[in-house]
């Protein structure tokens, strides 16, 4: 597994970002989320891992409160951002969103030109004052997506022309415009081909720089690749949290040890 | 004499199926491998009697009619047909043909006695000679399907195109329907305009088509300025819509983005049965409830209302188009996928920004194609007008007024004393063919404007 790596470990592990208590998620009577406690850093990559199913995604999505789009999904427990009690009454869904961005797993531009695309965000939430402004956080963002240099010629063209990897970029980008200070990635790559993965895990390691990631990955590979802290989710519990390399290399739990040598899963 | 003909056919296909699948059997029995299931080969036998010989019996028992009245004229004594105009030569076939029915009235002619058993006689002759014609197809077409059944026939690619033929039919006979609508229409709008200047029917603005049938007759000079009547269509359209549409669109948008899902389970069929109610209802409403009500309401704050007046038509018309809209713009909103919702969500957009700024735009195409359908419906719609709006051609916009439509002065004109060769009457079919003109007009714009403004989503 070492070989894979290449990312430097010696992270600064800063603050403490995002802090997760006693998380509990119903669908229904679906108990799909047990008591789930994690802390996810700053500046930091974190894996989910974990069989289809395990309720990696859904957890995802509670950090953005997603899941109150879905009527029968019920959340219990604590998240906290920076402190403060994202479920609280005085938490505006709306604005905890444009805070924590979120990509999804099928690549989903809006039918609208690359620009348009990327400036919704901007224009929902007012952070461009003038065209050059506006123009400007576009050209960042899509810097900032690695995929500048190959629509800069056709901003006005549609997203949805580019090719499966150039969206899942564009998206990334357009979740970067709006200034988040945490990332949310639901399998990013499951659609995508390797030579496009390569170029958005790629993206993701310089996303560290500036954000604190959370990828849900169905690859441990990929896991391996880009994170430096690994959680491991079985059957709606979290089953082993630690840096990526322990994971991988002296993993604690036996399920943890049976999952990543393929033998569950 | 056709039920045997239709029994024999029954009886053929059946047969057919059944010898060409029982020879395709004993082939792959004898030790070969068949190209074709052995049930290809039987449908290969019946389409190929079942398609040749209904269209033959179809088209024979089409022009039978006119070929036996053509040889029964024709076998007429020379000289008692002299002097007569075709209406008369029509007459004098009629009473043939009731007499051979038995139906006598007064005392005939011999000549006409004879023509009629003449009659009797072709039409006997007709029967046996169809029998005959539809067993030879049959049997014809029997041996040659069988004479086809071989190891390396390819009968799943002929029962194939014989299927594919038949759907291509079907998908354009209302095509073909269409463009007879359009031919006949268009036949008598030139023969109304041998009457009527195009110029005076196209801008004139005096509609009194009520001219006289016979000479003796009293009745106006008459008056073909179609802008008037055009006019109250527009009208009516406009109010129609200015109802319809807001109120479709917020209650699709509102089913699909913020009910409360069980409200949605009531309130969706409850819409969808407003559209199945007949329009003569919609009327009795208009015209015993809204009308005497807006009546009213003017008269309290000192207008002068009809009592037939466009608004009450034109906003009950609405209420009709309500479900039209809706429906159709929420099924538009529901076929954006999921992910795009996520998406704009997922971005801190508020439902309201999603649904202005990402669902409205990709689900434009489907709302614009409820929209134009309510258009089409609602210049079509001639109830809701003939009970509320008046007959009365009134150049005017003025909702307050009483005016009248295209379609409910076709039906002003075709009902009650006609002829068919009267400006009068020929005026419907103009306006009919100016209806369709206008309709096909408002299809290709809105067409167009879709096309430039839509959002693909994939």
């Amino acid at each position: 597994m070492n070989d894979m790596r290449k990312i430097e470990r010696d992270v600064k592990m800063t603050d403490t970002k995002i802090t997760a208590r006693n998380v509990n998620v119903h669908y229904g009577d679906t108990h799909a989320i047990k008591d789930v406690n994690v802390d996810i850093a700053d500046k930091t990559v974190t894996a989910f891992i974990g069989p289809s199913g395990c309720g990696k995604s859904t957890f995802l999505r509670c950090l953005n409160r997603m899941n109150d789009t879905i009527d029968i999904c019920r959340v219990t427990g604590k998240i906290e951002l920076d402190g403060q009690d994202i479920n609280d009454k005085s938490i505006d869904p709306v604005q905890l969103r444009a805070q924590v961005g979120m990509v999804f797993q099928k690549p989903n531009p809006f039918p609208k030109s690359i620009y348009d695309n990327i400036a919704y965000g901007p224009r929902i939430h007012g952070l461009a004052k003038s065209k050059t402004d506006l123009d400007e956080i576009v050209e960042r963002a899509l810097r900032r997506g690695a995929i500048w240099n190959e629509v800069k010629d056709r901003l006005d063209k549609p997203g949805t022309g580019l090719s499966g990897g150039q969206q899942q970029r564009l998206c990334i980008a357009r979740a970067v415009a709006t200034e988040p200070e945490i990332l949310l990635m639901d399998e990013p790559c499951s659609a995508l081909d390797p030579i496009a993965t390569a170029q958005v895990e790629e993206l993701i390691d310089e996303l560290r720089r500036d954000y604190s990631v959370v990828i849900v990955t169905h690859s441990m590979q990929q896991a391996a690749r880009v994170s430096q802290k690994t959680a491991f989710f079985h059957l709606g519990n979290l089953v082993e949290f630690n840096d990526t390399d322990q994971i991988f290399t002296n993993p604690q739990d036996s399920r943890t040890e049976s999952y990543i040598t393929g033998k569950i899963g | 004499m056709t039920t045997l003909a239709f029994i024999l056919l029954i009886i053929a296909v059946i047969v057919g199926y059944a010898i060409n699948r029982v020879a395709a059997r004993s082939i792959r029995e004898g030790g070969n491998k068949l190209h074709s299931l052995t049930t290809y080969h039987g449908l290969f036998s019946a389409l190929l009697i079942l398609v040749p010989v209904l269209t033959f019996i179809l088209l024979w028992l089409v022009l039978q009619g006119s070929v036996m009245d053509r040889m029964v004229m024709n076998g007429l004594q020379d000289g008692v047909l002299d002097g007569l105009d075709s209406g008369s030569t029509q007459l004098v076939l009629a009473e043939i043909k009731s007499i051979s029915r038995g139906q006598i009235f007064g005392t005939p002619e011999d000549w006409k006695i004879a023509a009629a058993d003449q009659y009797v006689a072709i039409q006997g002759r007709s029967a046996w000679l169809l029998v005959i014609a539809v067993a030879l197809m049959a049997l014809g077409l029997m041996a040659f399907a069988r004479s086809r059944v071989s190891a390396q026939f390819r009968a799943r690619q002929g029962v194939e195109g014989i299927v594919t033929g038949l759907m291509i039919f079907c998908s354009t006979v209302a095509i073909f329907t269409t463009i007879g609508i359009v031919v006949s229409l268009t036949y008598e709008t030139f023969r109304f305009f041998d009457a009527v200047p195009v110029t005076e029917f196209l801008f004139g603005t005096n509609w009194e088509p009520q001219i006289p049938l016979r000479a003796d007759q009293i009745a106006a000079e008459g008056a073909f300025g179609w802008l008037p009547v055009f006019l109250g269509t527009l009208v009516i359209t406009f109010i129609a819509l200015i109802v319809a549409v807001p109120v479709g669109l917020f209650s699709a948008i509102y089913l699909n983005e913020f009910a409360p899902k069980k409200l949605r389970s009531v309130i969706k069929p409850m819409l969808e049965i407003l559209a199945g109610v007949p329009t003569i209802v919609y009327g009795f409403f208009a015209i015993l409830v809204v009308a005497p009500a807006l009546r009213s309401l003017g008269q309290s704050i000192g207008l002068d209302v009809a009592p037939n007046t466009a608004l009450a038509a034109g906003s009950v018309m609405g209420i009709m188009l309500i479900p039209f809209i809706s429906s159709f713009a929420d099924d538009a909103l529901s076929a954006v996928p999921y992910t795009l919702r996520e998406g704009a969500l997922g971005l801190g957009a508020t439902r309201a920004e999603m649904m202005t700024n990402v669902l409205f735009p990709a689900a434009l195409p489907g709302i614009v194609g409820g929209v134009l359908l309510a258009v089409s419906r609602a210049i079509g719609e001639t109830m809701i007008v003939v009970m509320a709006a008046g007959l009365m051609a009134k150049m005017t916009i003025n909702p307050l007024d009483s005016v009248t439509t295209v379609t409910v002065q076709i039906v002003t004109l075709l009902i009650g004393d006609t002829s068919f060769d009267n400006p009068k009457t020929l005026a419907a079919f103009t306006l009919g063919m100016m209806l369709f003109l206008v309709t096909l007009l408002i299809n290709i714009f809105a067409l167009r404007i879709v096309r430039k403004y839509r959002e693909a989503y994939d």
